[in-house]
Order: C-alpha cells, then sequence, then structure tokens
C-alpha cells in the first residue's frame, strides 16, 4: 500500500468524467439485450460444427435459418403466416371490442359489478382450453371456433384491465371535471378516457400476448393452416428445424405486434409521470 | 349575491357536519372560513361549489338556487388537480368550451401571462413545481371568468415563502375583475392578508361561531401593529370557538374515567 500525498487527490483535474458518449446509450444499450442469444446461437452452431453434437433433435441456426429460406421461397410460410395473424387478428379485435365495453360498463357502474363481475371472474378461473370441445361442437372446427378461442383469451386480460384503471382513476379528478360542469360523454371523453389510457395499453399488450398463446393452442385442435400447424406438422414429420422455423416466426410477430401497440400509444402518453422513463421495454 | 339560508349537512351515517348556517357575501367580497379541523368549514365550501348538496336550506346565488355546479362559480382546491394529461396552456383551457380556437388561445395566453407562467405553456404539470402548479390551477379557475371564486385552503401545500407570494398574486389578479372570493384557510394570518370579513366556524356540528371585519387597508403589511392585533382577536375567537367543545371532550374523558374503576 502506497502513501498518497494529500494533495495528489486535490489536484487532479476535476472536469474527467467517465467517457459516454450518446452513441452508446443510444444504441449499445439495447445491443446488450441480444448478447445471450447470439452467444447461445453462435455456441450451438460451433458446438454441431465441431461434431460435438450431431444436431439432430436441436439444429444449429443455420440449418433452421435453411429452412425458413426454403419454406418462404416456396410461399409456405407467407400462406401460414398470414392465416395465423388473420386469426389472432380477428380474435383480438372481437376480444379487445367485448373486453372494454364490459370493463368500462362495470368499472364505471358499481351496480353493474355487482352483477357481471362475479359472472365473469368465475368464467376466468376455467382454463379457456377447456372450451375448446364445446366451441367445436357449437361452431365447428374452421375458422369461427378458432377466432372465439382466441377472443375468449384476450377478453379476460383487457376487461381486468380497464375495469380495474375505471375504478382506479381518481375521484379528484373527476371532480375537476364536475366542478367544469362535464356531461356524461365529455366526462368519458376529456377524464376517463384519458386517464385510463396508460392501464389500457398494458391490458392491450396482455391480451395480445394470450392471443398469440391461443392462436396456437386453436390450430392445434384441427387446421391445416397456420404456423401452429407447422409446428404441429412438424412433429408429425419429425422435423425440428420447421418446428423451431414457426417458434421464430411467432416470436418475431409477438413482438412486432407488441411493438406496434407501444409505438401506436407512445404520442399519447408523453405526459406520463413514470418511474424509469428512459427505460424502455 | 351570494347567500345561504339555514344550510345544514347530514351525512347518510347520522354525523351533523353543519347546522343551520346562514350569511350571505357581497359581490367583490373576500370572506375567510376559518375553523378547527372537523368544523365543516370544507363541507361548506363544495355545498356552495354545487358538488355536494346539503341536507337542508338553501343556497342562492342572485337568487337562483345551487344544486350542482354553476358556471359562474369557480373551485380552487387544496392541490392542483391539474389534469396530467393536458398541457398547461390546455390544463388552463380546460373550462373554455364553446370557443372558437383563436379567442380561446387568446383567453389562455392572457391567463398564462397573468399567472406568470406564459413560458410554461407546453410543459406538462409533471414538470412544475408545487407553486406553479397552483398558478396554473388559479388561472384554470379565473379563466372562465367566475362571479364567485371558492378556495379550499387552496395554499397549505405550499411553503411559506411560496404561500406569501402566492396570496398576494391571488389579491393581483381579484383586484382585476373582482369576483367574490370565498376562502377556507385554517391559517389565521392568511385569512387576515386576503379577507374583508372572517368568519369563525365551530365543529360538531358546524356552525357559525361569530364574524370578525377585517378592513385593515390594502396592501396589508403582515408585520404591522394592527395586523398582530386583529391576528390575536381572531386567534382568541378561534380559541374560544373550540372551547365548548374541548369541554364537551374532557366531561367525556372524566366520564369513562369514572366507569373504569366499576367495571
Amino acid at each position: 500500500m502506497s502513501i498518497v500525498h494529500p494533495n495528489a487527490l486535490v489536484d487532479q483535474p476535476a472536469a474527467n468524467p467517465k467517457l459516454r458518449p450518446a452513441a452508446w446509450s443510444r444504441f449499445a444499450r439495447p445491443a446488450l439485450g441480444l448478447l445471450l442469444p447470439l452467444v447461445v446461437a453462435v455456441g450451438w452452431e460451433l458446438a454441431v460444427r465441431l461434431g460435438l453434437s450431431n444436431g439432430r433433435l436441436v439444429p444449429p441456426p443455420s440449418v433452421i435459418y435453411a429452412t425458413f429460406r426454403e419454406l418462404a421461397a416456396a410461399g409456405d410460410l407467407q400462406r401460414h403466416t398470414l392465416v395465423t395473424v388473420e386469426r389472432v387478428a380477428l380474435g383480438f379485435a372481437f376480444g379487445v371490442g367485448i373486453g372494454t365495453l364490459a370493463g368500462a360498463v362495470t368499472g364505471y357502474w358499481a351496480s353493474a359489478r355487482r352483477v357481471l363481475d362475479p359472472t365473469v371472474q368465475a368464467l376466468r378461473a376455467i382454463p379457456s382450453i377447456a372450451w375448446v370441445p364445446l366451441f367445436i361442437l357449437w361452431l365447428g372446427i374452421f375458422e369461427m371456433s378458432k377466432v372465439t378461442l382466441i377472443a375468449v383469451g384476450v377478453f379476460f386480460p383487457v376487461y381486468l384491465g380497464v375495469m380495474g384503471a375505471v375504478i382506479s382513476v381518481d375521484r379528484k379528478i373527476v371532480e375537476v371535471g364536475r366542478a367544469f360542469r362535464l356531461n356524461g360523454l365529455q366526462m368519458v371523453c376529456r377524464i376517463l378516457l384519458p386517464a385510463v389510457l396508460p392501464s389500457y395499453v398494458i391490458a392491450l399488450r396482455s391480451g395480445l400476448s394470450l392471443g398469440w398463446m391461443f392462436v396456437v393452442a386453436a390450430e392445434f385442435m384441427g387446421a391445416s393452416e397456420g404456423l401452429g400447424f407447422l409446428l404441429v406438422d412438424g412433429q408429425q414429420l419429425g422435423k425440428p428445424a420447421q418446428i423451431l422455423t414457426a417458434i421464430v416466426a411467432f416470436a418475431i410477430l409477438g413482438k412486432l405486434t407488441d411493438w406496434l401497440i407501444v409505438g401506436l400509444a407512445a404520442p399519447f402518453l408523453r405526459w406520463e409521470d413514470r418511474f424509469a422513463r428512459d427505460e424502455e421495454h | 349575491m351570494l347567500a345561504l339560508e339555514h344550510v345544514g349537512k347530514t351525512y347518510p351515517n347520522g354525523t351533523e357536519a353543519l347546522a343551520d348556517i346562514t350569511f350571505a357575501v357581497r359581490p367583490g367580497e373576500i370572506l375567510a372560513i376559518v375553523g378547527g379541523s372537523g368544523c365543516g368549514k370544507s363541507t361548506l365550501l363544495r355545498a356552495i361549489g354545487g358538488l355536494d348538496r346539503p341536507s337542508t336550506g338553501r343556497i342562492l346565488l342572485d337568487g337562483t338556487p345551487i344544486v350542482a355546479p354553476h358556471e359562474k362559480i369557480g373551485i380552487i382546491f387544496q392541490e392542483p388537480r391539474l389534469l396530467p394529461w393536458l398541457s398547461i396552456a390546455d390544463n388552463v383551457g380546460f373550462g373554455l368550451g364553446g370557443l372558437a380556437a383563436a379567442e380561446r388561445k387568446e383567453r389562455i395566453a392572457e391567463a398564462l401571462a397573468r399567472v406568470g407562467l406564459s413560458d410554461k405553456a407546453r410543459a406538462w404539470p409533471r414538470e412544475l413545481s408545487g407553486g406553479q402548479a397552483q398558478r396554473a390551477a388559479i388561472a384554470r379557475a379565473l379563466v372562465p371568468g367566475p362571479q364567485v371564486l371558492l378556495l379550499d385552503e387552496p395554499f397549505s401545500a405550499l411553503d411559506a415563502f411560496t404561500r406569501n407570494d402566492l396570496q398576494d398574486h391571488l389579491l393581483d389578479l381579484w383586484s382585476g375583475a373582482r369576483p367574490t372570493l370565498v376562502v377556507v384557510t385554517h391559517d389565521v394570518e392568511e385569512a387576515i392578508v386576503l379577507a374583508d370579513r372572517i368568519m369563525v366556524m365551530r365543529p360538531r356540528p358546524g356552525r357559525i361561531f361569530t364574524q370578525i371585519a377585517a378592513d385593515l387597508p390594502r396592501p396589508r403589511d403582515r408585520q404591522s401593529e394592527d395586523f398582530e392585533e386583529l391576528k390575536k382577536q381572531v386567534l382568541q375567537a378561534l380559541n374560544r370557538s373550540m372551547e365548548r367543545d374541548r369541554a364537551r371532550d374532557h366531561a367525556e374523558a372524566t366520564r369513562t374515567r369514572e366507569i373504569r374503576p366499576a367495571l
């Protein structure tokens, strides 16, 4: 241990903060999140190339990519993706529509909540997949039963999110609306809607992720098209690369649509007084 | 003229918050309502603002009964209660429905200038200090040109310096259109700085205990002897207003003590 003269510390130039160009936080920080998957992918590729594994059950990235291109070149990937996206979009639209309406009504009127909410909560306790046989009996094996299942999955988080958000709107803010003599519609548009928007976006995002979950379940139960069909098909024909291709497609679509919601909502949420403002998802 | 006739308020649980309140406020007069906590002064203000209905009696503005929030009555709450999703300019213009965009913009700019927040027009509420936010709330209440402005402990959440500053500022704003002000406060000094008349209330149920005229010349010097004298007078009245209540508390406490040995 060396003895440092007191002055040596004082004489240090004060203005030497750690160099931190803006570019670092702009690009490198998000890139940090890619580090782990990249290391795993490269590691597995190397392991297969070096003969440490035959990669038959877990194909290396290069094989998955090749399958991806193969399926895309034949147009299969696009066709299946389109079908799946259509189902999710339809189911999401119905689920969000009904969930928003029901959540708003039960959140706003306590009497409606007393009548409706217990039933909805009881239905929520049923694992949604349990409805599948019934939906097939009722609605047939084709699109209708699939879209309904997805809509059911989307409904619950949206309903819960909207109801909770409406209930917890600050009474003091609502009173401002009353003091300025807003009528019912104005109260909804100028006070309630903006107040619930942040929670609504979160509810939509959880609804959407459930939508993607349930489309797989729906396509498992007998589909001839769709990414879920690619999964089942890959299993039955023993093609793990096809399964992984479909999984990667789901991951990409899920993330993209989630970004879409966040991106569309962002301009309306700039006012938020948030903890961790600059940390994006 | 704002007039209250035998106003009483009893909550559904049986608590009597106000009983037989009768008084009138002249146009342009500043009335301060002081009283210990629980004397119903905020309840009274909310009734005048039309936010709560009194159980008995009537509240009249120029002869018209107030049963709901009235366009000629503005309210400023203890907290600024700005809408966090609107810019300061849009918050200030919140009560300006049905105006042409250009006129609306002009009135907002004028109001912002009067409260010294022109440079904050495009800021979000979260970016303002407590004092600035309350100034924006004052501007929001003043913009529609109310005939009566109700203030519910408007500056109690602010530090002493900002509070004095805003009291002077409020008087400045008042001196323009001279609306009737009814200020509820627990700060005797604030009451004397602002008011022409100070109404002392006593609790359980809230009633008018006494009214004291505050006719010191304006602007009022917080350090002057007259100010101190008046302050003493109001504080004494406030003390006496709570004496009866304290005596009752004392009697109740004694009674409990007497019962206890028997148990």
